[in-house]
Order: structure tokens, then C-alpha cells, then sequence
């Protein structure tokens, strides 16, 4: 008899999603899929509006990542107006970029993630959340609280808004840095490095060892990676050039709009949501033992692709993780322990856009025209490589649109990353709390976003294993 | 109040009253909350201390931020919309404590936790009202615009919060606002 366990929703990620384990006869795992609900209709909704209205309307599209697309958006007109922002306002842009990334991070490390290693992840669901760290670890939660206030703050400062960022327009800017603000600013970047010190320092100490052995086993794959680099090689999220690395680390670097040349898009039935893949493989396989064309994006994608890290700090750790993990490295844990290396180039970087004299020009936007081009912007989102493909006519409306966000690229590597911590895992039919738990945790290590459109607010949904027998009659049911 | 927290708070943490207005405008029905904002700023005068916010689908950042910060409004209104299956448009309140308890255990910062986040800050001491309306449609692809019950609804809800809130209406009103106009005005 064939039995289906279906967890759903995926709990503490953004979003939701739906995973449907299936059984063999002998109770071991005869397949995975892991469904997600995708936003639906955006790319036609935007097409005869004028593309200068981009940057505002995707904030839209999801309030958790927000100044990703933003940016991604801003960076899309520049390109169809064939501008480029003046040194001020692609500063500005790329230090709000900084501060919103360690806002996400330290919420996922601490909070989303940090629930399964703090607690464990055989704790009970009940006090496995941000009430439950804070009562096993209250001074850390004070700091990160305390942080974390403060990177709201300093967005709220630079950009003026909250949620739904205004502040970057076609050709740079909305407004000029003043030097008061800038020196409150530096200040409070302090604090945050402080955090982002600690953070990494703490976790080397305390968590990473604890669970090392969870590392080495859990939703273990081999896949290639793509992540952004500048011209030197260097780490990225704002700017740069797009390199695609295999796995065996040999790797190709190309201009962003020329994504179409090396990735190609797999469809499966079963999924509203793409597969990205490799061009280069020449075919789609998410077969555990031999992939074909899967590569990662998000955290430990970028900490693989980068040659090295142009801020001191986080240059170092990265020497320190490349020496214990190689590179490419590819346990899917280290996605949590990448995410703290960013988390301090974050911090440096934003000091360093800070104490630079320009940042506080004037100048922070060129004009505009409108005409008939194609512009594709790019950023490294928190969750992975985002594009933005834009085309218009010569009044400047748009007549054709493609999104591809961070987590569509981590669609096959999600699968197949709980095809094998759930084969791993569940052995004749015998699974608990704590081992379906570990089947979401290697999805996210991911930090996926994975829903756009719902935020229900009345508690209608909750993360629940239902199990079917091979004629599709529930016979077991539990609640997470 | 510490060396750090009023100077380095957001504003929405620092206000008297806080009132949310949760959704997204690209889905129909679930613009309900945003379209509740604009009307509020558009109609109404928001006085020192009330700090209205169209939060789209963000709500849940806010009130994580709000669920650990020290200092925190004494009232957060939180206008939604639902499918509780009752007539399109109809206003009702959602009481947290009515939420199935099984449920409140669960812990993401997208979806239902925003609930067991608003009790956290009841157990703080905060008044949290959750003013919900009765969706007709939400499209599964992305179209904008309320239906006409949910439209007509909006501004019942509003004469509900003003009235709440002892907001005067001014006596000449606004120029319609920008799609955006609703965030964080106070």
C-alpha cells in the first residue's frame, strides 16, 4: 500500500507551502514534491502601464521582501530610460539595500531559523517561536531586538515609509542624504555591526557544533550556484555581473540581461511554480543521484560564487568557512551560517557607504525620457537573484514583463532537498513531530518566500500531516 | 524609557494609536484594508498620536517589531479582509481569543501568526481590534479593484473608526489620494 503524508503549511517561512510525502510499500519514501503557491497575473496586470510606475507598484506584490523589488524595479527603468542614477542616489540605494538585508537576516537567523537551532528541533512546536528564544536566551533576544528596531528605523529615516518604499525613481533618488541624519545613521550602523560581531561569533559557539552532525546529513545536495559578483569578483547584492558556477566550482560570468543565454525554464505538472535550470547542462533532472542543470541562489550561493569579500571583517570568516567547508560548499545547513557572513559584510558595507563624503550630494537623480527599449534590472534579494525584465514602447508603456525572484531559482534545489532528508529520515512508516520538523527545516534553510498574495490574519491556516492510503482515504492526521 | 528606544523606535511603535489596514490591492476583496486607509486619510483629520498605516501585506513585520519593542501604542485597530462565509461587505469584529486555539501555536511571520503576535501584545497591554469584512471574490490571479459590497463597506467601517477615535471630518475635504497616499501618515 502506498501512503501519502501532506504537511501543510510549511510553518515560519514566508508564506505557505504544501509538502506531500509518498510512501512505498515497505513505509520508506517513494517520492517528494513541494507545492507552492505563486503570485499569479502580475506580469499581464503591469503590461500598458507606464513603466516608470514599476518601482512602487511591485513593493505590492509582497510585503515581506519588499525593498527587493524596489530596487530590482529602479534599476529595470534606469535601463529602458538608459540612465544611470548619479553616485549619490546608487549609493543611498545600495546603503537602503544593506540595512533591509540585515533586518532579514537577523529576523531569519534569530527568529525563523534560529527557533529549530535554539530550541531544538524536537522541542514542541508550542514554544519552538520568538517567545520561547526569548525566554531560553533573553540577552540575546534584547540585542537582537534592539537591532533590529534600529534597522527599521534607519530605513524609516532614509526612505521615509515602512512598508512600501518610494524612495527609489526612475534615474536615482527621491532625496538627498543631510549630514545629521548621516551622522545619526553611522551611529546606529555601529551598533548593528556590533550585532552582526556577536551574532556570527555566538553562533560558532553555541549552535553551529551543537549541530554539526545535523549539517553534515540534512537535505545534503550537489548542485551548482548563481549568485552576483563585481567586476573583480568580489561579493555583491546591489551591482555587478551575474556568475553561474557548477559544481565543481568551474564557473561563467555574464551580463545580467543576457540571463536568457544560460538559464531555461522547466515546467512540471504538478507545479504553478517554475524550475530554472542551467542552459548549459542541456536538460532538467532533480534525480538525487544525478542532477542535471539545478544550481542554488540565496546565502550560501553568494558565499560560494564571490572570490573573495572587499569588506575585512567578513573577508575573514568567509577564509574561515572556505578552510572548513571548501567551495563550492554544499551542505543546505550552511545556508544559515552563510547568511551571517552576509549579515557582516551588511554591516561593514553600510559603514562604508556611510563614511563616504559623496553619499550626502545633492544630486541624487537624472531625468528621464521615455522611449521604446528593453531594460532589465537585477539585485541579490535576501532570498536569491532577482530579475527584473522590462520592455516598452516609445511612449514609455509597458508591453511586456518577466519577473524571476530568488526563490523560483530555489524551486528544484527545495525538492530535492526534502526528497532527501525525508528519505533520509522516514524509515518503515515510522516518522514523529521531530522528524517532519527536520523535513521543514532543510526547506528553510532556503529562507523561501513563497506566497505573495495571502496574509490572512484569523489563524484559518496551520501546518497539518495528512496521510492517505494508495486509494486516497485519510487514515491518519496530525496538527504541528 | 532607555537611552536607546525613543530616538531609535519607529514611529508606529511611539504612537497613541495604531490602526492597520492589512492586504493586498492586487487581489480583489483582499484590497479592503488599504482602501479602508485612504479613505481614512483622504476624509478624515488624524490627529498628534494616531498613526494610520496601509501595511499591505506586511503586517506581519510590524507587529513582530511591535511585539518586542518597549514602548507600544495603548490601541492598534486592524482593518482585514475575510471569508467567514457571511453576506459580501458585512462588518464584524474578530475576537483573537475566538481563534482556535490549536492553531495558535503555529509560528510564521507571514500568515496566521500575526494573530498569535496581536495576543501577544493583548497579554502587553495593548488593545487590539480586529474590524474584518466579508469578502465576496478574491481572485486567484492578480485584478485590482473591490467589489461593490466590499467598495460600499469601506466607509462604514471608517464612520466606525472615527467614531472610535472621536476623528473630526473636515469640512472641505482632500484632493483624492495617490495609490500610495495611505501609508504612515499621522
Amino acid at each position: 500500500m502506498t501512503r501519502t503524508l501532506v504537511i501543510q503549511p510549511v510553518s515560519r517561512i514566508e508564506g505557505h507551502a504544501k509538502v506531500t510525502i509518498q510512501l512505498d510499500d515497505a513505509g520508506n519514501v517513494h517520492d517528494t514534491r513541494v507545492n507552492v503557491i505563486e503570485l499569479r497575473g502580475f506580469e499581464k496586470f503591469c503590461v500598458g502601464r507606464p513603466v516608470e510606475e514599476m518601482p512602487r507598484i511591485t513593493t505590492r506584490i509582497c510585503g515581506v521582501c519588499p525593498w527587493s523589488h524596489h530596487l530590482a524595479a529602479g534599476k529595470a527603468v534606469d535601463a529602458v530610460f538608459g540612465v544611470e542614477p548619479p553616485p549619490a542616489g546608487r549609493k543611498l540605494r545600495e546603503l537602503c539595500n544593506s540595512i533591509a538585508y540585515m533586518e532579514e537576516h537577523i529576523l531569519h537567523f534569530y527568529i525563523l531559523a534560529g527557533a529549530d537551532f535554539v530550541m531544538g528541533p524536537d522541542a514542541d512546536p508550542g514554544v519552538r517561536n520568538v517567545i520561547g528564544i526569548i525566554a531560553k536566551a533573553p540577552d540575546v533576544a534584547k540585542r537582537v531586538v534592539r537591532v533590529r528596531h534600529m534597522a527599521a528605523k534607519m530605513l524609516e529615516m532614509l526612505a521615509g515609509k515602512a512598508i512600501h518604499p518610494d524612495a527609489v525613481v526612475p534615474g536615482g533618488f527621491s532625496k538627498p542624504l543631510v549630514s545629521a541624519d548621516r551622522d545619526q545613521l553611522r551611529k546606529m550602523a555601529d551598533e548593528c555591526l556590533d550585532l552582526a560581531k556577536f551574532s556570527i561569533a555566538f553562533a560558532k559557539e553555541n549552535i553551529f557544533p551543537q549541530y554539526l552532525e545535523t549539517v553534515k546529513s540534512l537535505g545534503v545536495i550537489e548542485t551548482g550556484f548563481l549568485g552576483t559578483v563585481k567586476e573583480d569578483g568580489s561579493l555583491n547584492l546591489y551591482d555587478g555581473k551575474l556568475r553561474l558556477m557548477s559544481k565543481d566550482g568551474s564557473f561563467v560570468d555574464f551580463p545580467y540581461d543576457k540571463y536568457t543565454d544560460y538559464i531555461s525554464e522547466h515546467i512540471e505538472p504538478w507545479s504553478y511554480l517554475k524550475f530554472p535550470y542551467d542552459k548549459r547542462a542541456g536538460k532538467f533532472s532533480m534525480d538525487l543521484d544525478n542532477p542535471s542543470g539545478i544550481y542554488r541562489t540565496n546565502t550560501l550561493a553568494r558565499i560560494n560564487v564571490c572570490d573573495h569579500i572587499d569588506t575585512p571583517l567578513a573577508q575573514a570568516e568567509l577564509e574561515e568557512f572556505r578552510k572548513s567547508f571548501g567551495r563550492p560548499a554544499q551542505l543546505t545547513l550552511l545556508y544559515h551560517w552563510a547568511r551571517l557572513i552576509e549579515l557582516l559584510y551588511n554591516a561593514e558595507n553600510a559603514i562604508r557607504l556611510l563614511d563616504d563624503p559623496v553619499i550626502t550630494d545633492h544630486e541624487t537623480r537624472v531625468k528621464v525620457t521615455p522611449r521604446a527599449a528593453r531594460g532589465v534590472g537585477c539585485v541579490e534579494a535576501p532570498r536569491g537573484t532577482l530579475i527584473h525584465d522590462y520592455t516598452t514602447d516609445e511612449k514609455g508603456l509597458l508591453t511586456n514583463v518577466n519577473l524571476i525572484v530568488g526563490t523560483t531559482h530555489n524551486n528544484a534545489p527545495i525538492n530535492m532537498s526534502v526528497k532527501q532528508a525525508a528519505k533520509s529520515l522516514i524509515k518503515e512508516g515510522k516518522y514523529d513531530q521531530g522528524i517532519l520538523n527536520r523535513v521543514e527545516m532543510a526547506i528553510r534553510a532556503y529562507d523561501p518566500c513563497l506566497s505573495c498574495a495571502t496574509h490572512k490574519f484569523d489563524g484559518t491556516l496551520a501546518v497539518r500531516v495528512d496521510i492517505y492510503n494508495a486509494q486516497g482515504e485519510l487514515i491518519d492526521s496530525m496538527a504541528n | 524609557m532607555g537611552d536607546m528606544q525613543g530616538g531609535s523606535l519607529p514611529a508606529y511603535c511611539t504612537s497613541r494609536v495604531l490602526v492597520l489596514g492589512c492586504g493586498n490591492r492586487l487581489f480583489g476583496d483582499d484590497g479592503f484594508g488599504p482602501a479602508v486607509i485612504e479613505y481614512l486619510t483622504a476624509h478624515y483629520e488624524i490627529p498628534d498620536g494616531v498613526y494610520v498605516m496601509d501595511v499591505g501585506t506586511g503586517v506581519r513585520k510590524l507587529l513582530f517589531t511591535l511585539s518586542v519593542s518597549p514602548e507600544l501604542p495603548d490601541t492598534i485597530f486592524v482593518l482585514d479582509a475575510v471569508d467567514k462565509g457571511k453576506a459580501p461587505g458585512e462588518i464584524f469584529e474578530i475576537v483573537l481569543d475566538d481563534i482556535p486555539s490549536e492553531k495558535s501555536e503555529d509560528f510564521s511571520l507571514h500568515l496566521s501568526p500575526s494573530s498569535n503576535l496581536a495576543k501577544e501584545l493583548e497579554q502587553r497591554g495593548v488593545r487590539v481590534r480586529v474590524l474584518a469584512c466579508q469578502v465576496e471574490s478574491v481572485p486567484p490571479s492578480v485584478e485590482v479593484g473591490l467589489s461593490e459590497a466590499v467598495g460600499q463597506a469601506v466607509q462604514r467601517v471608517c464612520e466606525v473608526v472615527a467614531r472610535e477615535l472621536g476623528l473630526k471630518e473636515p469640512l472641505t475635504l482632500t484632493p483624492g489620494p495617490s495609490p500610495d497616499s495611505g501609508e504612515g501618515r499621522s
